[in-house]
């Protein structure tokens, strides 16, 4: 079936074409549309009855039965390539030895992978790839996790019969983030079937023939792509590894934390390697529903950035003006003073991109028990209509792994490719192999994939609205129709409209959708609101106000900026006598201008729970501690509560949790996507408080890559982030 | 009955022999109040055991090193430290003896420097006594970065 | 002693035998990067002509739409014929005709011997020194090309007419010595007919194709030695009831 599918959208655009996934790719991908389970295929693995379903590899076959195959080339979430031969197994009534990973099961096929033929063909597969393989093991970063390592311990022959010279091959220059080595390569392809398939950048390439055969780009370029840093974790040997990474520690030396990655509203999965207290790299970790096992390079190499410009002593503006360090005993009193003292409509919040819920519900009991009502949230939304109070009206609703059974994605007013690129590449896995349409109103960028242009003017917005813009026909056909709207436009002084606008449209498609699919009332949410930063889910959640237009009214003479980096409110913005007290993890842009700082812990220094773009509530973990005198956000909140005689009443992480899940139970049903769906009656609403549109075009920010990289206070922080600029903007440089 | 006159002599009379001896021996120098027994005590609260002997010799610092082979081997020979610790009292240390002295009066040599001076070498370097725990002493860095850079307003 | 000293004789005969055995890595010399050099980079230029373009329309079509990369390889021919060689511009351009990653169009370009991707000169004379052409005289051939243009294998001459190349074998070996000139061969030379050769082609001639023993195509040297008589007509060996 998905052969077809992918022929046929071959046959549809010429640029779909990838060579790889022409005829082989269809039983290997796994996808949401899967065949009955009635059907399946009786199979025998080593003379055990296995059932398969049609259409599966004998790999997989063998997989279901318990038998690990080895294999190379092969990879779940690719196409087959085939070439590594390394899977080879015997089956019955075929003369030689076949690859198990390209090869289907047929009825009643008797696999033999533990039979002498298998093991002898591996062992002479293995013989071959080692040929030509440098034994460089001691200085190679692979080294202890390496699959050729570990295959050629558990299925290799102790040694080798070529005396020949080995082949070598010249190192590749692709970008600051990847180190190639290519001597080690064994031709896997699977770096060049990644870039091909999932990143959707098609540089890397094989060139040349037979022995002297190679993978690179031949041209002397970048590897221009958020996610290139995943073709170091496919890479199955040590010729991709990661720059910064580089002979800096062994797997076996470092101690992994699992943890979530607040870099986007994507929130992936990851897996923080530390050791003495050192953020030493970080890797993917598989999460179906939301990264699969792919990371963007934000997620991957900004981690360098958390041991730079950090706050690790408390800070007082002294009387010359300047910020000197001072003792937690000299700073908390101080702020506890001042927000005793000070009136409560004058005391005010602002929360950034990275602040946790812990210290989001501490920081909002805290200023809510002085009687101020000025929490904000950096990031912008709207606040007319239903505004925040439905939480379907800022939930990205069909969730990620939804975009696998749309058919139609109306993306308007962002760039998902570099706000959340895993969602990006949700939506080119299901435009390769769903058939996804892609339309987009908003600047003209490079997706990856063909979509069709709208152009960025709000007309086309109403006029879709209306049903009188020729896509309107097209959404009205769709069975499962998104709108995604990027969190960008909230920015814009007709926020509110756009975002009617697009609830209408939602709303048109939800209605159309259910009868186009014939079934009524099924589940199937339309409106979709993407958000780039990790706290502002959470945030709404807690009730805080989107956007900084409270505190412009009510100019504060006490303000908590907790680590709002963004420059929503500088020092003008403020008034003479305002004391700012900053509570974060880096001196950014907020810190300069701060009378106050207390310094609070990054991402991977505390457990915290955040929210992401899809309304799922996952925790971090503390990988490592606070550094110098820094401490837990929510941490300080709550100190600066007891010396101030307002003690908030919990002093634990489950005591805040528990208040937390009292404000908003969602916030603790970890790895739950509690569903939203008040989408009539907030579009309901919306009509009610006459939404505007002005002429505005709708753009997105981050239009290049060069855009992509340093986008907060972490990734500014980041030397590996400003290598990643500069390559994209001026090309490389020798020394990268 | 020689021997016994002897007996008596060695029992009786030269203990307090060396009493006085080591009373007019161990006379503090700098005037006072009873310098003669207030040195005796100083001597006695600093050795645990006065004793008097041949002075050998003075070294640069102002040591002075005694010797008297009355007493067995390993307490025959001793140091008594310059006046400065004498003020300090307590605050002396066996770093402050000197190369030369030092193999004199830990006997790899019966030859005091006084005797046989020491070969003078271009490369040896003035002796500093060990300052672990005066305010000159040595604190050991860290050569390799911090981890963690702090950012500097 | 004597089979201790023997054994140990053994051994060490045995290593040499192995070592004899040990063969440097055969690669072909080309290189598999593309290095930016005056004469070629990506900014050399480079379009197709009216014809040309004519030409690969017609080559597009006869491949179903979504299918146009399977094309690459004879609209490459294409550039090559037109400029002479394969800059990396004129891949680009490939690339762009065809709507496909540069990339792939490198892929293909790499792979096969015959796209040049280093400049050649007018005459690309390709001489086979494979065993059966080295066995009747190739080697004669090599040196008298040499010595008459002053150009080593994989050389250029100056006046970038003759790029001289050894080449595996090209499949003509029954008439061995043989040279392929551009897209000609010409076969049994003996190095006076080589020298002719490269003077026709000097003087702006185009010298006949072929053998030059004055044999057809690759019938025996000696003339036919079989299937001499004339061709019997139909019905011949046929009962004559049918």
């Amino acid at each position: 079936m998905l052969r077809i599918a992918t022929q046929k959208c071959c046959d549809q655009l010429p640029s779909r074409f990838l060579p790889f996934l022409s005829t082989k790719s269809g039983a290997a991908v796994a996808t949401r549309r899967h065949q009955s389970t009635d059907d399946k295929v009786e199979v025998f693995v080593n003379d055990k009855p296995v059932y398969v379903k049609p259409g599966s590899t004998v790999l997989q076959a063998c997989e279901i039965a318990g038998i690990q195959i080895p294999r190379f080339c092969y990879h779940d979430r690719l196409s087959v390539a085939g070439n590594c031969r390394m899977c080879l197994v015997e089956i019955e009534k075929s003369p030689k030895p076949q690859a198990s990973c390209a090869m289907p099961v047929m009825k009643g096929m008797r696999i033999k992978p533990d039979s002498d033929v298998s093991k002898k063909a591996r062992e002479g597969v293995m013989e071959f790839l080692l040929a030509n393989h440098p034994l460089d093991c001691p200085i190679c970063d692979q080294g202890g996790e390496c699959d050729l390592q570990d295959q050629s311990m558990m299925f290799g022959s102790d040694r080798s019969r070529f005396l020949e010279h080995k082949r070598a091959v010249e190192d590749k220059n692709i970008g600051p983030l990847i180190k190639t080595i290519m001597t080690r390569c064994i031709q896997c392809t699977r770096c060049v079937r990644f870039a091909d398939e999932v990143a959707g950048v098609s540089d890397l390439g094989t060139t040349g023939r037979g022995n002297d055969m190679q993978i690179g780009t031949y041209v002397e370029k970048m590897f221009k792509s958020e996610m290139s840093g995943n073709v170091i974790d496919i890479c199955p040997v040590g010729a991709l590894t990661s720059k910064p990474y580089a002979f800096t520690a062994r797997p076996w030396e470092t101690r992994k934390t699992e943890t979530v990655d607040v870099m986007d509203a994507v929130g992936s999965n990851i897996v923080v390697s530390t050791r003495a207290g050192d953020v030493l790299r970080i890797i993917p970790r598989l999460h179906e529903d939301i990264n699969e096992e792919w990371i963007s390079d934000k997620t991957r190499f900004a981690y360098d950035g958390l041991k730079r410009q950090r706050l690790t002593q408390p800070m007082l503006r002294n009387k010359q003006g300047q910020l000197v360090t001072c003792l937690w005993e000299d700073a908390l009193p101080f702020v506890a003073e001042k927000l005793s003292t000070t009136e409560g409509s004058k005391v005010a919040g602002i929360v950034g991109g990275f602040a946790d819920a812990e210290s989001l519900i501490c920081l909002k009991d805290l200023l809510n028990h002085v009687d101020s009502e000025g929490l904000c949230t950096e990031e912008l939304f709207i606040t007319d209509g239903a505004g925040t109070d439905l939480r379907s009206n800022y939930l990205l609703n069909t969730t990620i792994a939804g975009v696998e059974e749309a058919d139609l994605v109306l993306l308007i007013g962002t760039n998902p490719r570099f706000e959340a690129p895993l969602f990006n590449a949700r939506l080119r896995k299901s435009w390769i192999h769903n058939e996804l349409e892609v339309a987009l109103v908003g600047s003209k960028v490079d997706l990856t994939y063909s979509y069709e242009h709208l152009g960025d003017s709000t007309t086309t917005l109403k006029q879709i609205a209306d049903g009188t813009h020729p896509f309107s026909k097209r959404l009205k056909d769709a069975k499962n129709p998104m709108v995604v709207v990027g969190s960008e436009v909230f920015s814009r002084e007709d926020a509110f409209g756009v975002h009617a606008a697009v609830s209408a449209i939602a709303q048109n498609a939800t209605v159309t959708s259910q009868t186009n699919r014939g079934d009524g009332g099924a589940d199937w949410k339309v409106l979709n609101i993407l958000h780039k930063v990790a706290s502002q889910v959470a945030a709404l959640d807690l009730g805080y106000k989107p956007g900084v237009d409270h505190i412009r009214k009510n100019p504060p003479s006490l303000l908590f900026i907790l680590g709002a980096d963004g420059g929503a409110v500088t020092r003008e913005d403020l008034p003479k006598d305002c004391c700012v007290v900053y509570i974060g993890s880096h001196g950014d842009v907020s810190a300069p201008f701060a009378d106050v700082i207390l310094p609070g812990a990054a991402y991977t220094e505390k457990p915290g729970t955040y929210v992401n773009t899809e309304g799922r509530a996952q925790q971090t973990q503390a990988a490592v501690s606070p550094p110098g005198s820094a401490r837990e956000d929510w941490k300080i909140i709550r100190a600066l509560s007891e010396i101030s005689g307002m003690t908030l009443p919990y002093d634990d992480l489950e005591g805040v949790r528990s208040r937390m899940s009292e404000v908003s139970p969602n916030l603790t049903r970890y790895d739950a996507v509690e569903s939203a769906n008040y989408f009539k009656q907030a579009a309901e609403l919306a009509k009610l408080a006459k939404p505007q549109l002005v002429s505005k075009p709708l753009q997105s920010s981050q239009l290049s890559l060069a855009d992509f990289y340093m986008t907060d206070s972490i990734s500014r922080a980041s030397k590996t982030m400003a290598k990643c600029v500069k390559a994209a903007n001026e090309g490389l440089t020798p020394d990268l | 009955m020689g021997s016994f006159l002897k007996l008596l002599h060695r029992q009786f009379v030269v203990p307090w022999q060396e009493v006085v001896k080591t009373i007019r021996h161990n006379g503090a120098s700098d005037g006072g109040y009873f310098p003669v027994l207030r040195g005796f005590f100083v001597q006695w609260a600093r050795f645990n055991e006065p004793k008097h002997g041949k002075l050998v010799g003075t070294d640069e610092l102002g040591n002075k090193y005694y010797e008297n082979n009355r007493y067995f081997v390993a307490r025959n020979r001793w140091v008594d430290y310059n006046k400065e610790t004498w003020n300090q009292m307590w605050d002396y240390n066996a770093s402050q003896v000197t190369p030369e002295w030092h193999r004199w009066l830990h006997y790899m040599t019966d030859d005091p420097p006084t005797k046989v001076p020491p070969t003078s070498r271009p490369f040896l370097i003035k002796h500093k006594r060990n300052l672990t725990g005066t305010k000159d002493c040595y604190v050991p860095y860290s050569t390799t970065r911090p981890k963690i850079e702090s950012w500097k307003p | 002693m004597l089979a201790s000293a023997k054994q140990m004789l053994s051994v060490l005969v045995r290593q040499n035998v192995r070592s004899i055995h040990k063969s440097a890595a055969v690669s072909s010399g080309a290189i598999f990067n593309h290095t930016d050099t005056p004469e070629n980079n990506a900014n050399t230029p480079f379009d197709f002509t009216p014809e040309n373009y004519k030409r690969i329309d017609a080559i597009m079509a006869n491949y179903p739409e979504g299918h146009k990369v399977a094309a690459v390889m004879p609209i490459l021919d294409v550039a090559q014929r037109q400029h002479g060689w394969l800059p990396i511009s004129a891949m680009n351009k490939v690339a762009s005709v065809l709507e496909v990653p540069p990339m792939r169009v490198y892929e293909v370009a790499t792979f096969y011997t015959m796209y040049n991707r280093n400049p050649v000169g007018k005459y690309h004379l390709q001489l086979c020194t494979t065993t059966p052409c080295m066995l009747c005289g190739s080697d004669a051939i090599l040196k008298t090309i040499q010595d008459k243009l002053g150009i080593k294998v994989g050389e250029t001459t100056k006046d970038k007419m003759f790029t001289l190349m050894e080449v595996e074998c090209l499949g003509a070996c029954v008439n061995a010595p043989m040279i392929q000139i551009n897209d000609f061969y010409y076969e049994d030379l003996k190095p006076s007919d080589m020298e002719e050769i490269l003077d026709d082609l000097k003087a702006g001639r185009t010298p006949r194709a072929g053998p030059r023993s004055g044999r057809f195509a690759c019938e025996p040297l000696g003339g036919l030695t079989s299937l001499t008589e004339t061709p019997t007509g139909p019905g011949f060996g046929v009962r004559d009831d049918l």
